[in-house]
């Protein structure tokens, strides 16, 4: 896989032309986005001031006027960068992809399907809203994978009907072969317990945690500290997670910085990296020049591609050989 | 009526003691069984590996036939848990010492049954460590009840007496390097 170094000399020499002829369409894409926020925000403090004059009052209106303008915001927002997007997607990201790996295919519009995200069972309350986008799938180094990024939700109401709409998780989920037999299911979860409740309370509550599979107590201090292991088979958890996994593990969730889930079933192993915003986006308010967007785009797909050698899942080492 | 809610609560609590170290003693039980499943297959792959090596290992006879002697001890009726670990500990590393004489051995080394021998015998014995170490899991849990307050007083009235762990070294702890292996 080529270098960080390698991907950003790529970026700024093969994409150039068309990095120049984004630069532009973002710039006329800025300008109608700072005239529509601008005659938005006049419009809402025009009602807002007409509606404070007919009755000297302040009312639940000015709420409703916000919640308008916002709404009207965000969709003349969507519309008009979507060109924009589209290109920045099929000029900067495709080739980006192909320059990491020839072997993997991209499609902007496609995610990972609901089924196989719920297969996971890493996130188990119900999803009333799935969607997600840019999706790359294919082989590397002889392991099958994918991944895009994920945005499911729950809907819930409160005690005045009214509708409530949750993040069960966001950001990018992967699923890859994994390099030995199982039968069961392994998850591996962020340890929130231990770490609110302390290593006794938490510990406690953990083990008697009805909803999960068998607590599994790993003999990693560190990883232990990180994470929360649940499993069908404490010895198939521990065939899985061998002190180097769980290492390599440890690892992946310091260098992505945020939450990692990680789920063994159907002899797959299935990552849920939690970052809470859709990734591959292009910058509108930022120059797509910049060094800091250019590294970001390319670190979080090194990352992602990278996680089949991070892991080693190329090493079929035992009986998938 | 204070008297029979103590009480009651005093019974509940004896009885969560009880079963909790049940539980802990059945999960011992039940991953060693575990342990015994693989324990088993490595039984059954030394006669394969005896019988393709002795005839390149003059040498080494000696380790071939303690292998041989140990694996008849280990299958055995009726021995014990702790004799098992033991046998397990006298087989690990009389394995290990095949599997270096091996090494000096090129025309062996190269061979397809010697090479598919090794894998299988790496892939039981990832299964092996892995059963392990969820077998001095249960056990750490099992001997911390039956030694801490209060659930000690309990596990002693029940005859509940230590287990042995099983020791592994460090060695062990490392992942074996196959390819490294192969390209010997």
């Amino acid at each position: 896989m080529k270098s960080a170094s390698e991907l950003t000399d790529f970026y700024y020499t093969e994409l150039y032309d068309s990095l120049q002829e984004l630069e532009q369409k973002r710039n006329a894409v800025r300008k109608k986005v700072l005239t529509l926020f601008g005659i938005l925000g006049a419009l809402s403090l025009l009602i807002i001031g007409f509606i404070y004059n007919s009755c000297h009052c302040f009312n639940e209106s000015f709420i409703w006027v916000g919640v308008g303008a916002t709404a009207i915001g965000g969709f003349g927002f969507r519309w008009l960068i979507s060109g924009y997007r589209s290109g920045f997607k099929e000029k900067i990201i495709r080739p980006l992809i192909e320059a990491i790996e020839k072997e993997l295919h991209y499609a902007p519009d496609a995610a990972i399907p609901q089924s196989l995200f719920q297969f996971s069972h890493l996130f188990e309350q119900r999803i009333d809203r799935f969607r997600g986008n840019d999706l790359v799938r294919g082989t590397l180094d002889g392991v099958s994978l994918q991944f895009s990024d994920i945005h499911a939700e729950h809907r819930s109401r409160d005690s005045k009907g009214r509708e409530h709409w949750s993040t069960i998780f966001q950001g990018l989920f992967i699923v890859a072969d994994f390099n030995k037999h199982f039968k069961g299911r392994t998850l591996i979860l962020p340890d929130l317990a231990e770490n609110l409740f302390g290593s006794f309370i938490g510990g406690m509550l953990q083990s008697r945690n009805f909803t999960k599979d068998q607590l599994v107590k790993m003999d990693d201090p560190a990883f232990e500290k990180a994470f929360v292991v649940y499993g069908t088979d404490q010895i198939e958890a521990r065939y899985i997670l061998t002190h180097t996994m769980m290492q390599r593990l440890l690892k992946l969730k310091k260098d992505t910085g945020s939450k990692v889930y990680v789920s063994f079933n159907g002899e797959k192993i299935m990552i849920a990296v939690d970052y809470d915003k859709d990734l591959f986006e292009p910058t509108v308010f930022q120059s797509l020049l910049s060094i800091d967007q250019a590294m970001g785009y390319i670190r979080t797909l090194r990352s992602s591609i990278g996680i089949v050698e991070e892991l080693k899942l190329n090493e079929k080492l035992w009986s998938k050989v | 009526m204070t008297a029979l809610i103590i009480l009651a609560v005093v019974i509940v609590i004896i009885v969560l003691m009880y079963n909790s170290l049940v539980a802990k003693k059945n999960q011992v039980d039940n991953i060693f069984a575990g342990i015994d499943a693989v324990l088993k297959k490595r039984y059954n792959l030394i006669p394969n590996l005896v019988s393709s090596v002795q005839q390149y290992m003059q040498h080494e006879r000696g380790i071939l036939e303690k292998v041989t002697e140990l694996r008849s001890q280990a299958m055995k009726p009726g021995i014990s848990d702790e004799q098992k670990i033991a046998l397990d500990k006298q087989i690990t590393s009389a394995l290990g010492s095949i599997m270096v004489a091996v090494e000096s051995y090129p025309d062996l080394k190269a061979n397809t049954n010697i090479m598919h021998l090794q894998r299988t015998l790496s892939e039981v014995e990832a299964q092996i460590s892995a059963a392990r170490r969820a077998y001095n899991q249960a056990v750490t849990d099992y001997n911390n009840a039956i030694e801490m307050i209060p659930t000690n007083i309990l596990a002693n009235m029940m005859n509940y007496r230590r287990k042995q762990v099983f020791e592994i070294t460090e060695d062990e702890r490392k992942n074996v390097d196959v390819g490294a292996l192969f390209k010997q």
